[in-house]
């Protein structure tokens, strides 16, 4: 109940705070992105990043991406700038530099919350120290997720900012089906033996390559059900990796021990 | 100049021509996390690991619902979702191309039944995860007599099961102690 009233006066405190867009504003941005996709500024605006962002904003600069190849570049001063780059999640004192680098921006601009921050806050969403995303008080148009967005991702975005490409992600809602049932996995092999096979491989391997090893190990089992070993041997000889063989025999000796649950 | 020429031309071009062609990502490149709903049994062990709140499951008693939330902005793609998947529902996709003008479409819904105690009538568990562990019972190798009574108590909720536990232990006392008489 009291986590309840404060999230609605939070948000209420938010909406106090939000700008919104000037209607012709909106208009002549459409006339904007006509006229100059050839070439925009950027000016980035870091309200309290962890610079991971920024990384990948230079990185997107490079020879290897070169968004400078669309027109696209990086100028220091909003006044030169067409699109806004909002990233960090915006913490509280940088309110006010970013509400004045908006201000300071010309109309038409195109803003952009970069990062799982700016969408969001991200990992740092519920601090007390933070507004929790740039669209919390600024109009945004862009939205490119991501911790951080690689330089294709930016690429991507700043294409869909500027109407070049289109927008794959779209929201979803599924609903329960009648007869939806999961199936689990490798129904071959009785459970208990698959968990210590899992366990094992994850403790040797870790949670990425212990699954995967896992999950070969028991297919094996399950085409070969009476002679693991051999189909083992066979598959180790031909990846030739000490590790992996290392690991593989345990779980060999996992399962030629294993008596069932009785 | 002639010999950079040259340098200039053994090396060719370094820049990646994305977004004309799909750009190739590294394997083990952790994008948008794939959930597939038809896996998914609504446990919530992905709401509980994801450290920024991304994933989350919210509970509806009165009308009998579990919904599984997804916010794409922000997800930090750690892959502790996919680690903690019992069913290998969600899995971490290479697919990066994420941006959207509309924040809505940032959002990803999946709502599953809740199973209803046999007893109380009370609302309790995703039914998909009650079949899901029914089918691991089947499989389990346990002895025949096990099997069944943990298959039938699991359409029962924790509380009816305490209550019949302690219902079971009160005649056992009764019984090796005959208080009755």
């Amino acid at each position: 109940m009291l986590r309840d009233s404060v999230t609605s006066l939070a948000v209420a405190e938010h909406s106090k705070y939000a700008i919104h867009e000037d209607p012709s504003a909106g208009k002549l941005k459409g006339a904007l992105l006509k006229d100059i996709h050839r070439s925009v500024y950027v000016y980035r605006v870091d309200c309290g990043g962890c610079n991971g962002c920024e990384i990948e904003i230079f990185a997107a600069l490079t020879p290897l991406f070169d968004v400078e190849r669309f027109g696209i570049k990086v100028v220091s001063s909003p006044r030169h700038a067409d699109i806004l780059v909002y990233t960090g999640s915006m913490t509280r004192s940088m309110r006010v530099p970013a509400l004045r680098a908006y201000h300071a921006a010309p109309d038409p601009k195109i803003c952009v919350a970069y990062g799982a921050c700016g969408c969001s806050g991200g990992i740092f969403h519920d601090l007390y120290c933070v507004w929790g995303g740039a669209d919390k008080f600024i109009p945004i148009d862009v939205y490119i997720p991501g911790c951080p967005p690689t330089p294709a991702a930016t690429i991507y975005g700043f294409a869909i900012g500027l109407g070049l490409l289109g927008q794959k992600l779209k929201a979803t809602h599924h609903v329960q089906g009648e007869d939806e049932r999961a199936a689990p996995a490798h129904s071959q092999i009785p459970y208990l033996l698959r968990v210590q096979i899992e366990r094992e491989s994850r403790r040797m391997a870790g949670y990425l390559y212990g699954k995967q090893i896992a999950e070969r190990f028991l297919t094996i089992m399950e085409q070969n059900p009476n002679q693991v070993k051999e189909g083992m041997q066979a598959y180790l000889d031909k990846q030739a990796d000490p590790r992996l063989a290392e690991i593989m025999n345990r779980l060999t000796a996992i399962s030629d021990g294993f008596k069932g649950a009785a | 100049m002639l010999k950079l020429l040259r340098e200039v031309l053994r090396t060719g071009e370094a820049t990646i021509p994305y977004p004309f062609q799909p750009v190739e990502v590294m394997p083990g490149f952790r994008g948008k996390p794939h959930h597939d709903p038809e896996q998914c049994v609504a446990c919530g062990a992905c709401a509980i690991a994801c450290p920024p709140n991304a994933l989350t499951m919210t509970t509806d008693f009165d009308q009998g619902f579990q919904t599984w939330n997804l916010f794409m902005g922000r997800c930090i793609y750690c892959g502790r979702c996919e680690e903690v998947c019992p069913t290998g529902a969600i899995t971490l996709s290479p697919d990066f191309e994420l941006s959207v003008m509309n924040k809505q479409d940032l959002f990803e819904q999946a709502d599953y039944k809740l199973a209803a105690c046999h007893r109380c009538g009370k609302y309790f568990a995703p039914v998909k995860e009650i079949e899901y562990a029914r089918s691991i019972l089947r499989q389990s190798g346990l002895p025949e007599t096990l099997k069944t009574n943990a298959c039938t108590l699991l359409d029962f909720c924790p509380e009816c099961k305490r209550k019949n536990d302690v219902g079971k232990m009160v005649n056992l006392y009764q019984e090796k102690n005959d208080v009755t008489r």
